[in-house]
């Protein structure tokens, strides 16, 4: 059964692409309205963060609902368990469904002691695999605790893995449980490294989940270079951040400097997903490039074919 | 097992006993004295602040197993005179130590301020002094026998019940970092040691708060 656009493709098993939306620290959500109509033409459902690095920002969960009622994009609402105990999270997928929203994408959630509420009580009452298996339990069975639901709601379950991981077995298997949770789809963390993506996603082949994997198309050097050094794990190789730099410094004019960097990221990843296409082992593409629209009609031409 | 102690600011035990001037002081003689921040070494640590500051010190003794109410019951009794002169005594021990006094003596003289010295931080398992680390939390519901004798409450820094989660690199926990181990990578290496990673693999429900959610008790007698 499908309950949204996302859920349809799944059944159907047509090539995915989703994008994600990353509301800031503020009550005003015309940014991230203005960026959801524009990649709207191109993706199926786009991600709203829920305050990642536990930096805190407007609630995701309404953020998801204003957004995809004012733009008509499909949101995959992200929920973290760090913040809100097995309680409250059985209460926020009620209210998802009453608000209209038919996709949640169960994380766990950077700790708080990173972000800027350090002091924050960190929840964790749930896991990101338990609060799947709640969705589960309150969409499939109707009920909580095997209590009934009187309306009860009708979303989708995915979950997060990270093909970068080392060791990349634990993973793996814990992907495994995630599965028997009951996830419907999985995102993955941002991926540069083919052989080990390919190591990874058919590791996890067995257990039958469809797997959209991160991709984060560079928008600049800057942004390149600030993504290598900062997220910790994922590295750009180094040939991209020498053709990147290339691009900063030998093109000036900057509308033909866009254009270098948009064609740079089409020739990196287009042979990367033909690969992995082509090798049976991807039902779609999320795009975690936040505040980089413009490169979707790319995008689309990079999952062509 | 201690109860590892650590001691607190001065200004703040200072502003905790602005209003008094004659002091007793109990310092434990077991936990605390481990952590050095009872024991004998404890006991003249607040003594000199103390007396420094004007304080008269009507008593200073360390008593082995301060939060055994049975100990205190005994040993305050030997020391009634000085107790009942004295406008406050100040604990140099755990939290427990602290409340086994309030208990014992809030009959008497219910008062008299009892004052505690220190921040108790968890239960701690000893490297060397000076070393100590927190591997278990009392959940009340062991798992150890499911994670290879490694618990996921304590060395998980989420408590996570499915790790690993997102925040693991190379092995290494996001919280800290990465400079301590991830706990559900530890378990994992030893379940795969044990040829047990079908302990791995397991979904495991969350932890059933039902019990341990609020105040606790063991009582078999
Ligand atoms: S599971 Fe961990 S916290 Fe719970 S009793 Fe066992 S060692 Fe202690
Ligand atoms: S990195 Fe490991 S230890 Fe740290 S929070 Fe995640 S699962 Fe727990």
């Amino acid at each position: 059964m499908a309950y949204s656009k996302l859920g349809e493709m799944l059944e159907k098993g047509e090539f995915i692409l989703t994008g994600e939306l990353e509301p800031e620290k503020t009550c005003d959500l015309s940014h991230t309205i203005q960026e959801a109509k524009e990649m709207a033409p191109y993706v199926v459902a786009a991600n709203m963060t829920d305050s990642p690095l536990g930096i805190v920002t407007i609630n995701s969960l309404a953020a998801s609902a204003i957004v995809q009622r004012e733009t008509g994009l499909e949101i995959i609402w992200q929920q973290t368990v760090r913040d809100v105990n097995k309680l409250g999270l059985a209460g926020m997928v009620m209210g998802a469904h009453a608000l209209g929203i038919r996709n949640v994408l169960s994380l766990t959630g950077d700790h708080t002691n990173l972000g800027d509420v350090k002091e924050a009580k960190p929840v964790f009452d749930l896991d990101s695999a338990t609060f799947v298996k709640l969705v589960r339990e309150m969409v499939d069975k109707k009920s909580i605790n095997g209590h009934e639901i009187e309306c009860p709601p009708t979303l989708h379950v995915g979950a997060a893995a990270n093909p970068n991981a080392d060791p990349m077995e634990a993973e793996i298997l814990k992907i495994g449980r995630k599965a028997e949770a009951g996830a419907e789809f999985i995102q993955t963390q941002v991926v540069y490294d083919l052989d080990r993506t390919i190591e990874f996603l058919r590791g996890i082949k067995k257990y039958g989940v469809p797997v959209l994997l991160g991709l984060f198309p560079m928008k600049s050097y800057g942004i390149a270079k600030g993504f290598d050094t900062f997220v910790p794990g994922v590295d750009v190789p180094k040939d991209v951040l020498s053709k990147w730099k290339g691009i900063k410094t030998d093109i000036t004019d900057k509308k033909a400097q866009k254009e270098a960097y948009d064609q740079a990221n089409y020739e990196f990843f287009k042979p990367f997903i033909t690969e992995l296409k082509s090798k049976n082992l991807l039902d779609g593409v999320h795009c975690m490039a936040v505040h980089y629209p413009r490169i979707f009609p790319k995008l689309v031409e990079v999952i062509k074919g | 097992m201690v109860v590892i102690t650590t001691k607190k600011e001065v200004p703040e035990v200072l502003e905790a006993l602005k209003d008094v001037n004659k002091i007793a002081i109990i310092s434990c003689g077991t936990c605390a004295a481990l952590c050095q921040t009872g024991g004998t070494e404890g006991l003249k640590y607040w003594s000199d602040i103390l007396e420094e500051k004007g304080y008269d010190i009507v008593v200073g003794a360390v008593i082995e197993e301060v939060c055994d109410n049975r100990v205190m019951k005994k040993d305050l009794r030997k020391m009634d005179n000085e107790i009942a002169e004295a406008d406050a005594i100040l604990t140099a021990s755990c939290g427990l130590g602290t409340q086994s006094i309030v208990e014992v003596l809030s009959n008497k003289y219910p008062k008299k301020p009892v004052i505690t010295a220190n921040d108790t931080q968890f239960m701690g398992m000893t490297e060397r002094i000076g070393r100590f680390y927190m591997r278990c939390q009392g959940c009340g519901d062991c798992l150890l026998n499911e994670t290879g004798g490694i618990c996921p409450i304590a060395t998980c820094a989420k408590g996570l019940m499915n790790g690993p989660c997102g925040g693991m690199v190379n092995g290494k926990c996001e919280v800290g970092n990465y400079e301590r181990d991830c706990g559900w990578v530890l378990i994992y290496n030893r379940l795969k040691e044990l040829g047990k990673l079908d302990l791995y693999t397991k979904l495991r429900e969350p932890r059933d708060w039902s019990e341990s959610g609020h105040q606790r008790e063991v009582v078999f007698r």
